[in-house]
């Protein structure tokens, strides 16, 4: 208002000081809030180009990571098509997890209501039956890929040294299948003169849906841990 | 990870991407082809199957040892002891054969350098672990088809 603005009429010695301290007072504090604005907006800048700078540095760590480990990976030539077997006992895995989370949304761990509740997903849910006969079919068609995946690395001889660990990592993931598809059959047992009581059907559950898969899981992160470190059978 | 490059000339190698993939899809789809075709020649009985009385193949070895034995306390040890030998399979079987080309040629120097070496031979290139292999499965089989 003083500077460039309307002057007041009558101006006394202190009045006019008084307004000139106050005017120059206000322009510093615009200057000092310019001054902040202008830092405010170059951090800003400086912090988005950061964030351009990481998303730029986490495309490239994704692109390197993909073109180490897909696109540009080499492999040894004529790998046999029987090789693949550990691949295809991954997928029958994944299979059964997938259908057993959808059952384990209506069955009920109950010596009384356990068939029951199995006939309903089959007959009531709709493609209730698919999935349950896949749930079903699955652990034979799993248990002959790891059969027959491990049956080749026993004549083959893969097993060597350095490679012991895959070995014992694979039998366990074989005992614990075996042992996961014992605990699936005694939950669809028919409960004849009550032999299963709550407790019993509760405990085999906890074991077929959280127990034994999280044995399994552990043992795969040790399984494909030591394959990827130490190859498939190529000498070290 | 495993580098497959190294000491190999390049015909020796081919391309993860798509060569391996496209194998993999390949059998996938053939495994997923296998359960579908499982679930449509096994279907859905709409009486309740009991259980007990139906054994899977993969069971029915030991099955068949538990009906042979009659006895939990022999049985179970039995079968626990069976695991673990299946588990440490490759420290088992971890053989050492003698060399002696290199000491007689002169190679090594030392008896310690010249003596036992790791056995890198296939499983039917050694008789004893090939033999325990075929009886083990010859045993699994027979006991499947004899009737206790």
């Amino acid at each position: 208002m003083c500077r460039g603005g309307v002057t007041p009429p009558l101006r006394f010695a202190g009045q006019r000081h008084k307004c000139r301290a106050t005017c120059s007072g206000l322009f510093d504090l615009a200057q000092k809030l310019y001054k902040a604005y202008v830092g405010f907006v170059e951090t800003m800048n400086s912090k988005k180009s950061e964030v351009i700078l990481d998303e730029t540095e986490n495309k490239d760590f994704l692109r390197e990571l993909i073109e180490t480990n897909i696109t540009r990976r080499l492999i040894p030539k004529g790998l046999s098509w029987f090789g693949c077997m550990g691949g295809l006992s991954l997928l029958a895995f994944m299979i059964q997890l997938g259908t057993g989370v959808f059952l384990m949304f209506y069955f009920i761990p109950s010596a009384g209501e356990a068939i029951a509740s199995i006939q309903r997903v089959s007959h009531s849910v709709p493609y209730g039956w698919l999935i349950h006969r896949i749930h079903a079919v699955g652990p034979h068609v799993m248990i002959g890929m790891v059969f027959s995946h491990m049956l080749r690395i026993l004549f083959k001889g893969i097993y060597r040294h350095p490679r012991e660990l895959h070995w014992v990592s694979g039998a366990c993931l074989l005992i614990l299948t075996l042992l996961m598809y014992y605990t699936g059959s005694l939950l669809s047992v028919r409960n004849g003169g009550g032999m299963y009581s709550v407790m019993h059907m509760t405990y085999v559950y906890a074991l077929h849906i959280a127990g034994i898969p999280l044995a399994m899981a552990l043992f795969m992160g040790m399984h494909f841990f030591m394959v990827r470190k130490t190859g498939i059978y190529e000498p070290l | 990870m495993k580098d497959y490059t190294k000491g190999k000339r390049p015909e020796m190698l081919e391309p993860f991407f798509p060569n391996e993939l496209f194998r993999h899809i390949i059998v996938s789809c053939f495994l997923v082809i296998i359960e579908l075709a499982a679930v449509g020649l096994f279907p859905l009985p709409f009486k309740v199957i009991n259980k007990p009385d139906y054994i899977p193949w993969f069971l029915l070895p030991i099955y068949k040892l538990d009906k042979l034995i009659q006895n939990e306390v022999v049985f179970i040890p039995i079968l626990v002891l069976c695991a673990l030998l299946f588990i440490s399979w490759p420290f088992l079987i971890c053989g050492r054969k003698y060399n002696v080309s290199s000491f007689s040629s002169g190679e090594c120097a030392n008896r310690r350098c010249a003596g036992y070496t790791k056995d890198r031979r296939n499983l039917w290139q050694r008789p004893i672990p090939f033999m325990i292999v075929i009886i083990t499965i010859v045993s699994v089989i027979a006991l499947c088809l004899i009737s206790p």
